[in-house]
């Protein structure tokens, strides 16, 4: 009984690890300010152990070309920028291989590196999946983004509403309860603050 | 007395959906291939209709005030009817409708603001085209909402 569990539970362990190959993950969409630096995260997922093999690749297109050029690589606990291309001097490595992080640090944007990065993760002996890209796009100023004045002014207007009536209702109690004096009460009386009498006021 | 009742409160309702109908149906400015809203613009496209962004020169911010105004309107709208019925249950006989009067007053207030932004700002150059359907649903419920402002301010619960 004991051996066909052992048995079934290896079995499904080793469709399960062939199953789901490596899955990398990036932002889909970037936006940064000509002249800024921009990090472009890249972590990913897998069954396997973190292996000292672990490597990391970036690739780049520019808006319009056809073809990637490759970047940046990091293999066997080194970093290796690439050093030719647009980029050169340009590219940092601020990620943590050992927590599955590749992110990239790119400095000092201009308006040609809007395009397509892509980054590839292998961790052996975990070597499939799908590379994941992130579409960099570098303004000039930061577009105000679609809706967010229409929202802002919703909300601030419905918050003075909510304020203004949270201001009467507790006016109105703190009134009734007499801690307020009020120069004209409704029926006549005057309320003389803390000292109020037991009597009820008739709301 | 039930019928006058009725009569509010259905002319309430009507206000709630021209607001409604305004705000979300698509049809503010019209040409014979394009028809445009708050929100995007519907072009005809090789006997196809697609569902396009609004042209980049329309002037961003006083296109989101427009949008904003007119969902307050009817954000105010709705909780007015609300805040209605509420009151013929809770006021004291004899007393005016305020509070929904407060808010049909502000759904007044915001559903102006759109209408008249949007008149006065947005097609002003265009030779082209006509006002919709959903403009005129606007400033119709520009008028429904004061009428329904007016009687709120002035209806009293009845008395026993």
């Amino acid at each position: 009984m004991l051996s066909v569990l052992a048995l079934t539970s290896v079995v499904l362990l080793g469709i399960a690890s062939q199953s789901t190959a490596l899955v990398v993950n990036t932002d889909s969409e970037k936006h940064a300010l000509v002249g800024s630096d921009v990090r472009l995260s890249c972590s990913f997922f897998s069954w396997q152990w973190t292996s000292p093999e672990v490597s990391f690749t970036w690739h780049y297109r520019p808006d319009g070309a056809k073809d990637a050029i490759s970047i940046f690589h990091y293999g066997g606990g080194e970093a290796y920028p690439a050093n030719k291309g647009p980029f050169q001097n340009r590219l940092e490595f601020v990620g943590n291989p050992s927590r599955r992080d590749g992110s990239i640090l790119i400095k000092n944007l201009d308006f040609g590196d809007n395009g397509t990065f892509t980054c590839d993760a292998k961790n052996p002996p975990d070597i499939g999946g799908h590379p994941s890209t992130i579409r960099l796009l570098v303004f000039e100023k930061v577009p105000v983004q679609a809706g967010v004045i229409t929202g802002s002014i919703i909300g601030v207007v419905l918050g003075l509403l909510i304020l203004v009536v949270a201001i009467y209702y507790l006016m109105r109690f703190l009134v009734a309860r007499r801690v307020f004096s009020l120069s004209m009460s409704k029926h006549g009386k005057k309320g003389k603050g803390k000292e109020g009498s037991q009597q009820k006021q008739r709301i | 007395m039930f019928v006058l009742l009725a009569v509010i409160f259905l002319l309430h309702l009507a206000c709630i959906a021209l607001l409604l109908a305004a705000t979300i149906q698509n049809a503010w400015w019209m040409t014979d291939t394009m028809s445009t809203d708050i929100w995007a613009r519907w072009t005809l496209i090789g006997g196809q209709w697609n569902y396009t962004a609004l042209p980049g020169f329309y002037p961003k911010e006083y296109l989101q005030a427009v949008q904003a105004s007119s969902i307050l309107a009817c954000i105010f709208c709705i909780l007015g009817l609300f805040v209605f019925v509420a009151q013929l249950y809770t006021l004291p006989r004899g007393k005016r409708f305020l509070f929904s009067a407060a808010f049909q007053l502000l759904a007044w207030i915001c559903i102006m603001i759109a209408a008249s932004i949007y008149t006065d700002i947005f097609h002003r150059q265009e030779q082209q085209g006509w006002y919709g359907s959903s403009f005129i649903l606007a400033w119709i419920s520009v008028c429904l909402t004061f009428i329904s402002c007016v009687i709120y301010f002035t209806l009293r619960k009845k008395t026993a």
